[in-house]
């Protein structure tokens, strides 16, 4: 046969497999109920922190690692402030390089919340912890024109197709499902179920409705949360360590401060043997308490708000999506009545607010 | 932009529909180099000033070289076109690094000197490019080549998309002349194009950064000894990782332009496969090491004056090949151990065996497509030849440790961990890790193995039309089952 006439008939069966493949693919995957998802990655992330110069107290930068994506919940505060906060929270990664990147740039004035979930926020510094953090702030000023074209495709193609969630449905998230024995000694990453989330474009992560409906879900997930505090380190942090953290963060929300900025420490619920696990880690007066002391900012912690810890999490770490909305609502309003006005929203904000609130 | 990326596909959708319409040959000419011009300045709009200075100054001075007739003057222009180009490549991608070894000298002397950290940022494939333009200024110093007499010309060779930022790097009398006359790609060049892209894409995205890179990146990042099956998994995942993403983005290249109707030279002929390390570097980055051998080693002397001078000369040429990978001291001895491992096979060659010489040209066969059957070697069985072939895969292998590591120590902590000198062994990598390196590993020795006297054109050329779709329907299933990618290609770096 003509070389010509191979290539070309090669061709075209293959752009006829892929199709197929590809619609059969999508079709599966909506037929297993699987939602919308977009992937929350570097360049996500770089979109939203272009927005951190509009930030003002009624439209924040959240800062912090997975229960700050789970439980504010966005389109709550939207409504109630009139305006967004800007997520740039990093599931499982400790927020001091985000709040350095924050300090660092004269450009920033305006307002941060930062959640503190100790056994991440409070690991020495270049741990493993801080490296999804260090990769998207480095990733920031780089962040080409070619890069954001594509990224501007990318968006509109995720809003249609489902089989682009590169965290469960590429080569790698299949192949991590696959249930392979490891060697003693080796940890092993966290294999979620499917069912677990789904992370809208705004960084909003969400319990989906099956994984809030099926125990057996949620035990998985806190099997997972047991697997992990069991792998960290039983000796508590050096003395000197932690008076050096708290140094670095005092530094870096004092340079916020002096910009006009505002900085508010949050600590998030959790819930049974997690919470309780925590407690014995990383007690309250030697982590929380001398955070807000070194640094001087207010903090809004759970445990003190009978609204804010009325919760009981799923999977002992996050809220359910009905709670974040109810636990977002109450948390806005003690941010105002608790920081003295410093974080409150503006009388129009607060005007906007009462009605939804009391309607 | 990189070729595994929306963008591009986009990009590239358009080039060819304007270079397929029907507009005067100067029309598509301009529409290429303007095309060029945007695929550099989406990195960073102000490099591309580095591009038209280049340009610019090559394009003047061989003119000139054309014209004059004085010894000292040709020598006079010459140097201009290298200071030009070199003093470039010199500061952006060495500036730091003499600057740190000359505080590291004065400091040797008691003298303690701080300066302020220079920042400089690489301009992308500038390694590339300056070296494609100073073989333009040589060839036409050593009137090997007429000098170019339009701009437009000369300036598209110098900004071509597909090889500007990591290769090919072109020969003027490979690309210049396609300039001329008008090229279309004809059905089967549209489509073997097409594959080859897909192939290239395949490697990059598919092998190299989704089935390897993590584990590689894992092994070389940690500041620990590993257990030796750690050490080795992630040196052989790297050993993959670099030849899949730079072989990939080769064959990118190739099938990009021979879409567009034009011929690339052949970049990397399974290395993998290769008997001994003067046969690797045959295979490997082919237009790099024949640079090197024609603007180098033979101005050098070569092998023309000696054995001592021959070995002296292969020694600067593999350590200036090295620096010419990245501006540490790593790079310079991962050339040092190329060049050793070069002396002693030349050594082994000349006075203990007789092992038959491979031709040192290249095939004048320029494209992947006609890549030429390597010459058989005729010592030995076929198993004492794979054999062979594994011992300098391995040693290849060992000396990317030095290519990868970020510093000497770390370097060393992993070739001690490999062969079990040192007595912490902390395993780091998954099972599935380490099942899925070596898979690809096996894979890819096999395919480099089978492949290595043939080409992918002449397999696809005796391949049913239907098992050749399959394979191109799988390759392109992966691409869109690994989805994004790490991003940057390698060599970009470089």
């Amino acid at each position: 046969m003509h070389e010509e006439n191979v290539f070309t008939k090669a061709g075209l069966l293959s752009l006829a497999l892929l199709f197929t493949f590809v619609a059969g693919w999508e079709v599966y995957l909506r037929l297993q109920g699987f939602g919308l998802s977009y992937n929350d990655d570097e360049a996500l992330w770089a979109y939203h922190r272009q927005r951190i110069y509009q930030a003002t107290t009624a439209n924040p930068v959240i800062i912090g690692s997975s229960r700050m994506k789970f439980d504010i919940d966005q389109p709550t505060w939207e409504k109630i402030s009139g305006s967004a906060p800007v997520q740039l929270s990093l599931v499982g990664t400790s927020p001091r390089p985000l709040l350095t990147d924050l300090a660092n740039d004269p450009d920033f004035h305006g307002a941060v919340l930062i959640g503190m979930t100790e056994g991440i926020f409070f690991t020495p510094s270049g741990s493993f912890p801080e490296r999804q953090a260090r990769k998207c702030v480095a990733f920031y000023p780089t962040w080409s024109m070619a890069q954001q074209s594509g990224f501007a495709i990318g968006r509109l193609l995720e809003s249609s197709l489902l089989f682009l969630d590169e965290e469960q449905f590429s080569l790698r998230g299949l192949t991590s499902q696959l249930a392979v024995a490891n060697r003693p000694g080796v940890f092993a990453p966290p294999v979620f179920p499917q069912k677990f989330v789904t992370r809208d474009f705004n960084r909003q992560t969400t319990m989906t409705p099956e994984f809030v409906a099926d125990t057996t879900l949620q035990n998985q997930v806190k099997a997972i949360w047991m697997y992990i505090a069991s792998q960290a380190p039983r000796e508590p942090m050096p003395d000197s360590v932690l008076t050096g953290i708290f140094r670095e963060v005092s530094a870096d929300v004092r340079k916020i401060q002096e910009r006009g900025g505002k900085v508010l420490f949050v600590r998030m619920p959790s819930t049974g043997p997690i919470r309780e696990g925590e407690k014995q880690a990383f007690p309250r007066e030697k982590y929380w308490d001398r955070l807000l002391e070194a640094t001087g900012a207010p903090g809004i912690h759970y445990e003190d708000y009978a609204e804010l810890a009325r919760y009981d999490c799923p999977e002992w770490s996050h809220l359910s999506p009905d709670d974040a909305k109810k636990f977002t609502a109450d948390f806005i309003r003690i941010i105002g009545q608790q920081t003295g006005g410093a974080f409150s929203l503006s009388n129009a904000d607060s005007a906007r607010f009462n009605t939804l609130m009391f309607r | 932009m990189v070729f595994n990326s929306y963008t591009f596909i986009l990009f590239f959708g358009l080039v060819l529909l304007l270079h397929h319409a029907s507009l005067s040959w100067k029309v598509k000419k301009i529409n290429l180099l303007l095309a060029s011009y945007l695929f550099y300045a989406v990195w960073n709009p102000p490099f591309i000033l580095l591009l038209w200075l280049s340009t610019v100054v090559d394009y003047r001075v061989a003119l000139a070289l054309g014209k004059e007739e004085q010894k000292g003057k040709r020598q006079a222009l010459l140097l201009l076109s290298l200071l030009v180009n070199l003093g470039m490549l010199g500061f952006f991608k060495y500036g730091g690094f003499l600057l740190d070894n000359f505080v590291a000298m004065v400091s040797l002397l008691g003298i303690s000197y701080q300066p302020a950290n220079p920042d400089i940022i690489l301009p992308v494939g500038i390694s590339f490019y300056t070296f494609q333009t100073l073989s333009y200024t040589l060839d036409v110093y050593r009137r090997k080549f007429t000098p170019e007499t339009s701009l437009l010309d000369f300036s598209l060779f110098v900004t071509f998309f597909p090889q500007l930022v990591a290769g090919p790097i072109v020969r003027p009398g490979e690309l210049l002349p396609q300039f001329k006359t008008p090229h279309l790609a004809t059905r089967a060049q549209l489509t073997q194009g097409l594959f080859l892209l897909t192939l290239g894409l395949f490697m990059k995205v598919g092998m190299a950064d989704g089935l390897l890179a993590d584990t590689s990146d894992a092994v070389f990042g940690v500041p620990f000894p590993l257990h030796p099956l750690d050490a080795w998994t992630g040196v052989l995942a790297f050993s993959g990782q670099i030849f899949f993403d730079f072989a990939g983005y080769s064959t990118c290249a190739i099938g990009i332009a021979l879409s567009l109707g034009f011929v690339l030279p052949d970049n990397f002929r399974y290395p993998y496969a290769a008997i001994g390390f003067s046969d690797f570097w045959r295979r490997w980055h082919i237009t790099l090491s024949s640079w090197l051998r024609d603007y180098l080693y033979i101005p050098l002397g070569g092998s023309r004056h000696g054995v001592a001078r021959t070995y002296l000369s292969l020694m600067i040429t593999m350590l200036l090949g090295g620096l010419w990978h990245g501006a540490s001291w790593t790079f310079v001895v991962w050339g040092a151990l190329h060049g050793i491992f070069l002396s002693v096979e030349r050594l082994f060659r000349n006075r203990l065996v007789r092992l038959p010489r491979v031709p040192l040209t290249t095939p004048s066969a320029p494209v992947i497509s006609q890549a030429a059957v390597v010459s058989s070697l005729s010592f030995g069985r076929e198993a004492t030849k794979f054999v062979l072939a594994m011992i300098t895969f391995l040693l290849v292998s060992l000396s990317w440790v030095f290519f990868r590591a970020p510093d000497f120590d770390s370097a060393m902590r992993l070739l001690l961990a490999m062969f079990g000198v040192i007595p912490t062994r902390i395993p780091l990598l998954t099972t599935l890790d380490i099942y899925k390196v070596m898979v690809v590993i096996i894979a890819m020795l096999a395919c480099h193995w089978m492949m290595r006297g043939t080409s992918v054109a002449r397999v696809a050329k005796h391949t049913p039309w239907w098992v050749l779709g399959t394979g191109w329907a799988f390759m392109l299933i992966m691409l869109v089952l690994t989805q994004k990618s790490t991003g940057s290609f390698i060599y970009f770096q470089f």
